[in-house]
Formats: structure tokens, C-alpha cells, sequence
């Protein structure tokens, strides 16, 4: 319905569950000594870390998500860091979605911490509130009684979220058409999912500085002046509870990045964990059946400049040979003091064109190879055979918790 | 930082198998060096790939320290892998 003037009054069908800190909340779980204590989650052992999650315990100290270590070390003496545990965050993200998806067939998980149930057309025996508390109930009696989550209910995709993030934690809200207004008068323009820095300017230079004065704004100020794009009408409508985010996106990339763990490396050194990010890209690939017809490679150095370069390929590839290959080959072309690397393939397709198989002998043979190897790998655990030149690279560069993104859980 | 301690123990375990939450519970375990531990509370249990192999692994905690045991479903073998005694 883009276009209305009027709130979205249809019935709230939309609900949004997202686990309470999940990390450091399925660690406090996990490890019952920890409850009641700041924890914080980091990817690695070291003062120098980033924190990924904190405990509510935590936060209620200042420690914040993205904070250093030993910054969040000094506000909260107490503090302490475990180091992330991905499998044990899976299982927890399974369990939830078996949850969800008792409820609908429409379940979409948006990350590995939080979902979106679609309760349209699906015969209701009990209240949508009555559910959400259900979900609460459910979540402390199959993964475990530390676990708490936020439930938000509404006509749309984006109110339902911003209806889960109200009461954190353990919070269950629900807007529609009668509190929307009430709502967003207690919020700010960033608390707005979407909004941030760079949109909260534009919104300002055209007088908008709170939630209701967005949602005051006509159709063509947003479109024309603020977002310059369709975009204008979509938060129109969106602000309104009117669905413009039920879309499914496909997979245009796969990559991985990782932060050097020592700033002295050699570019030999660098350039071996470059390799074993190309093998880690290309299984990743391969285990989604999708062939790539690009590689972007990128540097961010110690004085925080950003280096890339791409090349895109006549034809489909999946090796971790071909990606190697072209990715070292950008890669010599790289400044010099990196501190973090990057190889993304783009282009991505399904694998569906067999027509590969006639072009050449040697491309057979490397499909073969390359299936073997995917096969070991499959049976007797991760990198079980990989290239030589990447032998030492494991015991530094770890799989870690894949944000944003469910398609590699 | 974490104090946490990583381990390979293979160590001996009274389990049960019944219903509920957790199918299986250990019950109490004893390490190779002859301490036994009562275990009070299963924090979580989750299963891991080792390959094709499957681990079940067991945070507990006996109310001192928290452990984490693992259980090969092939090899029918427990190890403890980690312990843990922080008290803050």
C-alpha cells in the first residue's frame, strides 16, 4: 500500500524474536559461574581484542560492543573475556529456528541471533502475545533457564523489529496503528533501524530531527530530497507499518576477511594467509553449489587506508587454485604495513552449467580433484587436506561467528 | 582474560540415559589423577562435527569450577577438554 497517508490498521501479524546478548548470554548458559558476572565475548585471547558481545552485567558497566579489551577492562575491573565458541552458537540458533518454525512455515532468521516469524495466513489458535510469551517459555526450557529474549509484534517487518529492541531484556512490545505515534515520540532518529550517522544528516538539513517529524514528512520530500531514490517512498511507507521488507536477497558474494595477527609480518607471511583465506572462500562457495566469476582483494593498512583491486574472469570458476591464483595476483600490487586482508568472489551463480565439464580435459580433471578433496574434508573434519603453503596459517586464522549472514550456519 | 584451561583428559563418567531436556546426564566423573567430581548442573549440551564424527559436548559445572566434557558417540569415549574456576 506505498502511497497511503493513513497508519497500516491491519492486525499485527508480524513478529520479531531476537535473543537477549546472545553470545555472552548462551556462554553464561553454558558455563553457570559466569551468570551474574561481566562477560565479555572476544575472537581472540589477547588485550588488544575487539569485543563482539557483552552480558547485560557488562553493559550495565559501560562495555560496549566494538570496545577494546583493556579499554572495557578499565570500566569494568571484573571483566571477564571468553574467547568465542561458533558450534556452540549454532546449536543455539537451530534450536531457536525449530522453535520458530513450530509456529509458521514463513520463518526467516534475519542473523544468527534473531528471526522473523509470518503469521499471515497461517490459522491462529492463540493470541500473537499469547505466542511470544509461549517462545520466552520455550527458549528456557529447551536451550536453558539463562536464556532471555525480545519479542516485538507488528504490522510490518520494521516496527516489529523496533517493537523488539523497546524493553530490553526479556521485553515483549507490541505497535500498531493506535501507539505508533506514542512510540516514536520517545525515540530517537539513530534508535530508527536504518537510520544512522550519514542518513540522520540528510534527514537534518531538511528539518527533520526527530522519529515524528519523519514520519510528518511528505511523500516527495523524502523521495526527491532526502533519499534522492525509491528509497523516499519505501520509509513513507515503512514508518507507516506498511510492509516494504519482505524480499529475499540472493547470494551476489562470498568472502573473508581477517585481521593480521602481528604487524611484522613478512609479505611471504601475508601472503599465506591470503591462501588460506582463498581455500576457506572457495569451500564456502563449492558447499552452496555456486560458481564465482570475479575476486576482489582488499588491504586496510596500519594508517587505516583502504587498498582493493578486482578481476573478473570469461568464465565460472570454484577452485581455491583459480581463486588463489588471482587473488595473489592483485594482491602484489598491495601497499606495504597491512594490517587486515580481505578475498570476496563475486559474480556468484549456481553451479548448474555442466557445459564446463566439455570445454577441457584439465578442467575436468581439476573438478574431480577439487570434489575429492571436498569430500575428505566433509568426512574427516575441516582442512584435513589443504596446500601446503598453508600449513602453519590454521592456528591463527579461526572460523568465527558469521555476523549479519545465516547462510553458512 | 578468561581462566580458562584447556585439557585432553580421558576420564571416567556415570552417565544416565532417560528423558528430558538432556537424554543423556553425566552424573559424576573422575580424572586420571584420582579426584572425583559431583556434577550439580548441565549448562549446555551441543553436538560438534569432528569430520563425520560426532562430538556431544557437555559444559557442567560441580558449583566450584566449570568443566567441559566431551563424549565421542563413536568411539564411546569421555574426555574433559576444558576447566574453568573463576569465582570474581
Amino acid at each position: 500500500m506505498l502511497g497511503s497517508d493513513k497508519y497500516n490498521t491491519e492486525p499485527s501479524l508480524i513478529m520479531h524474536v531476537d535473543l537477549n546478548s546472545a553470545f555472552a548470554s548462551i556462554e553464561q548458559q553454558s558455563r553457570p559461574l559466569l551468570r551474574s558476572k561481566p562477560v565479555a565475548i572476544v575472537n581472540r585471547r589477547t588485550k588488544n581484542t575487539s569485543i563482539v558481545a557483552a552480558s547485560y552485567e557488562a553493559k550495565d558497566l559501560g562495555v560496549k560492543v566494538g570496545m577494546r579489551f583493556e579499554e572495557a577492562a578499565r570500566l569494568a575491573p571484573n571483566l571477564i573475556a571468553v574467547e568465542s565458541d561458533p558450534p556452540k552458537y549454532r546449536f543455539v540458533y537451530k534450536k531457536l529456528l525449530d522453535i520458530l518454525n513450530s509456529y509458521s512455515p514463513n520463518v526467516v532468521m534475519k542473523s544468527i541471533d534473531e528471526g522473523v516469524i509470518d503469521f499471515h495466513n497461517v490459522p491462529l489458535e492463540k493470541s500473537l502475545v499469547e505466542i511470544g510469551y509461549e517462545i520466552k517459555k520455550r527458549l528456557r526450557e529447551e536451550v536453558g533457564c539463562a536464556m532471555r529474549c525480545n519479542v516485538g509484534i507488528a504490522p510490518n517487518r520494521f516496527l516489529a523489529k523496533t517493537a523488539a529492541g523497546l524493553n530490553k531484556p526479556d521485553g515483549l512490545d507490541v505497535i500498531n496503528a493506535s501507539n505508533l505515534c506514542e512510540v516514536y515520540a520517545a525515540m530517537q532518529l539513530t534508535d530508527l533501524t536504518g537510520i544512522a550517522k550519514h542518513l540522520k544528516k540528510r534527514l537534518n538539513a531538511v528539518g527533520i530531527f526527530t522519529p515524528l517529524e519523519f514520519l510528518d514528512a511528505d511523500k516527495a520530500t523524502l523521495q526527491k530530497v532526502v533519499f534522492k531514490s525509491i528509497d523516499g517512498r519505501k520509509w513513507y511507507a515503512r514508518l507507516r507499518g506498511y510492509e516494504v521488507d519482505d524480499r529475499k536477497f540472493d547470494v551476489k558474494t562470498v568472502g573473508r576477511q581477517y585481521v593480521l595477527e602481528n604487524r611484522n609480518l613478512t609479505q611471504k607471511q601475508i601472503s599465506t594467509r591470503l591462501h588460506h583465506l582463498c581455500e576457506s572462500v572457495g569451500f564456502r562457495l563449492r558447499s552452496q553449489n555456486k560458481v564465482a566469476r570475479g575476486v576482489y582483494v582488499y588491504v586496510r593498512t596500519l594508517d587505516h587506508k583502504y587498498w582493493h583491486d578486482c578481476r573478473m574472469l570469461p568464465m565460472p570458476f570454484y577452485s581455491d587454485r583459480t581463486i588463489n591464483l588471482i587473488a595473489q595476483r592483485l594482491f602484489l600490487n598491495a601497499p606495504e604495513a597491512v594490517m587486515e586482508i580481505g578475498v570476496r568472489c563475486y559474480g556468484v551463480s549456481d553451479d548448474n552449467d555442466k557445459q564446463l565439464s566439455l570445454f577441457s580435459d584439465e578442467t575436468v580433471r581439476e573438478q574431480n580433484l577439487v570434489g575429492a578433496i571436498d569430500v575428505i574434508n566433509r568426512r574427516f573434519g575441516d582442512r584435513t587436506v589443504h596446500s601446503a603453503d598453508t600449513m602453519m596459517t590454521g592456528r591463527f586464522i579461526r572460523t568465527k561467528i558469521p555476523f549479519g549472514s545465516t547462510r553458512y550456519l | 582474560m578468561d581462566d580458562e584451561t584447556y585439557l585432553n583428559e580421558r576420564i571416567r563418567v556415570v552417565a544416565t540415559f532417560g528423558e528430558g531436556l538432556n537424554l543423556c546426564r553425566p552424573l559424576r566423573f573422575k580424572r586420571p589423577n584420582g579426584r572425583e567430581y559431583e556434577i550439580t548442573e548441565i549448562g549446555l549440551r551441543h553436538p560438534s562435527m569432528k569430520g563425520a564424527r560426532m562430538l556431544h559436548i557437555f559444559d557442567v559445572t560441580d558449583g566450584s569450577a566449570d568443566f567441559r566434557l566431551e563424549f565421542d558417540a563413536e568411539r564411546l569415549t569421555w574426555h574433559l577438554t576444558r576447566e574453568a574456576d573463576h569465582v570474581g
